[in-house]
């Protein structure tokens, strides 16, 4: 992404124009576009004109239109961002108030309005804009019958393939059809990864699994590209690195990640470094539980106290549509960063240790000093707290 | 120009169907006073007509009486009427008449809504088109009748059709517009119902496997005293501990793996490097396995001794393959636990990290209560009774604190590779401190648990495969609660397809029945293998489970808990999930709650939490037993509440 222009008021309130480059961006601005903002962009729109004879024609016409954001979704496997709202500003095809679907494309520019820029948002742009070289890499994570294929980029975690293939148990005196239904189940995969992964780019891909079927799928996907003569497999060969985990479910991501094999070659990365603050969290909560607290209301009074050394927040919760709320988790942010004695993480709600993450409610915290009875001040406020939670999930 | 059209036409139309409703009324407002009993006869009449359409559909003869009969109660009722033509004819001609016997019969619904009329239909065809159209043709007759003015001279054509309509239901037994008397719409039901009788005996197409209509429970009750009861014991222990080998020669010395064979495994086992596997290889018998030397997937046998059947489920020990353990465990009445007794090989076993903790922690918590612990390589200990002794000592200690009762472990001293002390007692002298029983002679005291056969069926599918040419679709595993039976429709949950039970076989061979506890595999028909998966559960299909896509958990924690991200594990299901929330921890004594909302719960303690499932809804149950892993480690085990 690059930043194009930037204007803002004293209030906080202006304009960023930003010019997307791939497809990784769209996630970004899905992290700035909230409801309520306006978004500039070119469209396209079909335009009915009326002769005076009464007979209409209708055209398709390029445009730049500005709407009030009404709706965001983004879809993460095509890496799309469509955002929905009321035209704001007319011209002389569309009134003021015509509803218009915006899909921001690549390579084009697209600008935003905020009544408020705060500084996880300016944060959010700055990361995003970030020239530095991306990392991505590949994942398989399998278990007998069951493989699913990731891309991880920086700020995503993406779920391309799920494979799953009934695999006939090993019966005494046979076991063929269990040996057969394994090499089905090998070249299943194979077939996936180069259709899914864009190999070339990839900085490693990672096989991971249980047992020894990482060994054997890395042996039989070298085997087949020697067979098929696939150069691209070949040449690529050292990027291939078979990893243990315990299961061959997604969040098994996270177990690979941390593997000291991973952490090796990819220990700059964001998401390596999400995934270490995130253990470190769970390891404090094994080993000092009372450095070691979750929820909003709990972390938010432990940063009353100025005890936070590290705050972990998922960007899900400054999704939020509700202004205050955003607003809480945004002061959060920055009554840490002001206290000069902590440190803090956003991390992507789409990468496992966000998904992590998010199952605690979104917002954790490492104490410099222990505390205690965060949590057990008034029973009423609890309960508020975790109904909050579950918003957010 | 239209309107004028159309007005005609309908003028027309609406003339026509006056005068058939009229014809109607007439016919019915005499019927009135017996249009009930008419309905009686005609539904006792019922099931005649049917029968005959089934076996010999053309033939008259069976329906004379009925239709004279008909004819009796017409002519009595409306002799005037010109609805008697048809039925007079009727004899005259058969052609049309069996054909109306052949409609299927009227619905509930259709019954009420036409009510005499359709029951006519079954008898006289020309009456029920007529009226079938007065009825039909109105809504369109109607509109433009109101705008022909001559309309208004007689009743509406609504008026008409509700005069009809609420005669043929006996409603002029009371006059017009009168709610029908409370007895009237009795016998009408009672009718209704005597007529769908009549429906269900033709409706179920001839099954084509025959439900023999066992009484299992009767039956189970019987066979009891013939039958050696099958009990299913789980080897566990830890990698490497020797649980195949031992498994291998005891099978070997009961005599399920003849000497050829043993022979060949040896010379191939040599070959490689591996003789001390020889063994090992009647369980280990995928390439991988053997070339590895580790189990890596539950491996089924059977042996029979003069006092009982058992089936061996022989599971790997590697910390990777737990989830296939926990698949056997899931199966067995008993457990035989394993120990390398050499030295530090026990002990690395015995740590924290090591599998015979967890694994026995495993079976107690799947509800085995008896287990037997197995001091395996003591030759190599030269049959030492200190070793044995420090051994018994500590399991002991340990596997009460897991929760088995000291009564049911028992300690028995053996060597798998030289096979002393399993199922033949060792050379005199050889272990002169020991005189207990050998290990089969100790498997033969273990008695399966009772299991519930009255209950509905459930059952984990193990294993999908093809059975052969004429099973194509097979299925394994052991029933854990109810009873089956050759012809019984099934469902595998969470899918909705149905199967019929084509074939059971039980311990391999052929049954018409199977009860909980059996190891079964059962022959589907009218089922493709694409519906079945492993980890699906099967019911009867009156009787099905309903998956669930969140639970409530009570649960023990052997690891540190938080809101998390876990692999669920019932039997052969492995689904990924995640704990949403942490409701309560519990007191290990008295169940009562000791902290609502912890932030985290620690390792030994009780506690109940919510589970989400991440996929498709799993098939669990109040009462299923569940295992939670993480990272590779068991962190908690427990019930669905």
């Amino acid at each position: 992404m690059r930043l194009i222009n930037q204007h803002i008021e004293r209030d906080g309130s202006g304009t960023v124009t930003l010019y997307p480059e791939e497809p990784e961006d769209m996630w970004h601005a899905y992290n700035l576009i909230r409801i309520g903002d306006t978004l500039r962009a070119s469209a396209v729109r079909r335009v009915v004109s009326e002769t005076a004879t009464g007979s209409t024609s209708s055209s398709r016409v390029h445009m730049n239109l500005t709407i009030t954001v009404e709706k965001v979704d983004f879809d993460s496997q095509a890496g799309q961002l469509h955002t929905n709202g009321r035209v704001k500003d007319e011209n002389k095809y569309v009134k003021v108030g015509a509803h218009h679907t915006l899909d921001l494309e690549l390579n084009r520019n697209f600008t935003i309005g905020k009544a408020e820029w705060d500084s996880v948002s300016l944060g959010v742009v700055k990361e995003a804009c970030d020239p530095a070289e991306k990392a991505e890499i590949g994942a398989v994570v399998l278990h007998e019958g069951l493989a699913n294929i990731c891309l991880i980029t920086e700020h995503m975690t993406v779920l391309r393939q799920k494979i799953e293939v009934a695999i006939p148990r090993k019966r005494t005196g046979s076991v063929t059809a269990f040996e057969k239904s394994m090499d089905k189940f090998y070249d299943t995969i194979y077939q996936s990864i180069l259709r899914h992964l864009p190999i070339e780019n990839l900085k490693v891909i990672l096989l991971a699994s249980p047992g020894f079927l990482a060994e054997s799928l890395q042996k039989y996907i070298f085997a087949e590209a020697v067979k098929t003569d696939n150069k691209t497999v070949m040449t690529a060969k050292p990027k291939f690195v078979t990893v243990h985990c315990s299961t061959g479910h997604v969040h098994a991501l996270n177990e690979v990640l941390k593997s000291p094999a991973v952490i090796a070659r990819l220990a700059d990365t964001k998401y390596a470094k999400e995934t270490k603050a995130m253990e470190s969290f769970f390891k404090m909560m094994q080993t000092d539980e009372d450095r070691a607290w979750y929820g909003p209301k709990e972390v938010e009074r432990a940063i009353e106290k100025g005890a936070v050394a590290t705050l972990l927040v998922s960007n899900s919760l400054f999704r939020s549509n509700k202004m205050q709320e955003r607003r809480r988790y945004v002061s959060m942010v920055e009554d840490v960063k002001a206290s000069g004695a902590g440190e803090v993480m956003i991390l992507s709600s789409i990468h496992e240790s966000g998904v992590r993450l998010d199952g605690l409610g979104g917002v954790a915290a490492i104490l410099l000093f222990p505390l205690q009875d965060l949590d057990e001040s008034d029973e009423e406020g609890e309960t508020d707290g975790g109904n909050e939670d579950n918003e957010n999930l | 120009m239209q309107s004028g059209k159309t007005s005609k036409l309908a003028a027309l139309a609406k003339a026509r169907n006056k005068a058939k409703a009229e014809k109607v009324a007439e016919a019915a407002s005499p019927a009135a006073g017996t249009a009930v009993s008419l309905l009686d006869r005609l539904s006792k009449k019922k099931p005649d007509p049917l029968q005959t359409t089934r076996e010999i559909p053309p033939s008259m003869v069976s329906e004379v009486p009925n239709i004279s009969k008909l004819e009796q109660v017409v002519e009595n009722t409306t002799p005037d009427s010109p609805k008697n033509e048809p039925v007079q004819n009727t004899p005259s001609i058969p052609g049309p008449e069996p054909d109306a016997l052949l409609k299927a019969s009227p619905s509930g619904f259709a019954k009420s809504m036409f009510g005499r009329r359709i029951d006519e239909a079954f008898g006289v065809e020309e009456e029920f088109t007529d009226s079938q159209l007065t009825y039909f043709s109105i809504a369109p007759t109607q509109k433009a009748a109101i705008k022909a003015k001559q309309a208004f001279d007689v009743p509406s054509p609504d008026d008409v059709v509700i005069a009809a309509q609420s005669q043929s239901k006996g409603i002029s037994k009371t006059g017009k517009g009168e709610k029908p008397g409370s007895s009237t719409t009795a016998s009408i039901q009672k009718g209704v119902e005597a007529l769908k009788v009549g429906d269900t005996s033709e409706k179920p197409a001839p099954p084509k496997i025959p439900r023999k209509k066992i009484d299992v429970v009767a039956e189970y009750e019987k066979s009891k005293s013939k039958r050696k009861e099958n009990a299913n014991l789980v080897v566990i222990g830890h990698v490497d501990a020797g649980k195949s080998t031992l498994m291998g020669r005891l099978l070997y010395d009961c005599g399920v793996v003849d000497e050829r064979t043993i022979q060949k495994y040896k010379q191939e086992a040599e070959k490689i490097g591996k003789s001390s596997f020889a063994l090992a290889w009647v369980l280990d018998q995928t390439g991988e396995e053997r070339a590895r030397g580790v189990t890596i997937d539950i491996a089924v046998n059977a042996f029979e001794t003069p006092r009982g059947r058992y089936t061996i489920l022989d599971a790997p020990g590697h910390r990777d393959f737990i989830p296939n353990m926990i698949a056997g465990a899931a199966q067995a009445d008993f457990a035989v636990l394993v120990i390398d007794s050499s030295p530090g090989e026990f002990e690395a076993g015995f740590n924290v990290r090591g599998q015979t903790k967890e694994h026995a922690l495993l079976v107690r918590s799947m509800g085995v209560q008896r287990i037997i612990v197995a001091v395996n390589k003591l030759d190599l200990m030269h049959w030492d009774k200190e070793r044995f002794d420090e051994i018994k000592q500590q399991m002991s200690q340990f596997l009460t604190t897991a929760g088995f009762q000291a009564k049911n472990v028992s300690f028995i001293p053996c060597s798998g590779l030289t096979g002393d002390n399993i199922a033949r007692k060792p050379a005199d002298g050889l272990i002169s401190w020991y005189s207990g029983p050998t290990l089969v002679e100790e498997l033969e005291t273990a008695k399966p648990v009772t299991k519930a056969i009255e209950k509905p069926l459930r059952m984990t599918i193990a294993d999908v495969y093809r059975g052969g040419v004429t099973n194509p679709v097979t299925i394994s595993g052991r029933i854990e609660i109810g009873n089956i039976q050759v012809g019984d429709t099934i469902i595998a949950v969470p899918g909705d397809e149905k199967a019929t039970v084509k074939g059971i076989e039980v311990d391999n061979q052929a049954a018409d029945w199977a009860v909980a506890g059996n190891n079964v595999q059962l022959h589907l028909a009218n089922i493709e293998m694409e519906y079945l998966k492993i980890g699906d559960v099967i019911c009867q299909a009156d009787s099905p489970l309903v998956p669930l896509k969140e639970f409530e958990a009570k649960i023990l924690a052997f690891e540190s808990l938080t809101p998390m991200m876990i692999d669920i594990h019932r039997g052969r299901l492995n689904a990924s999930g995640r704990i949403t929330k942490l409701v309560a921890t519990l007191d290990k004594g008295n169940g009562s709650v000791t902290k609502k909302k912890p932030r985290h719960i620690g390792p030994g303690s009780l506690a109940v939490v919510n589970i989400a499932v991440t996929g498709a809804p799993l098939p669990l149950e109040k009462g299923s037993k569940i295992v939670l892993r993480a990272d590779g480690l068991t962190v908690a085990a427990g019930v669905v509440e």
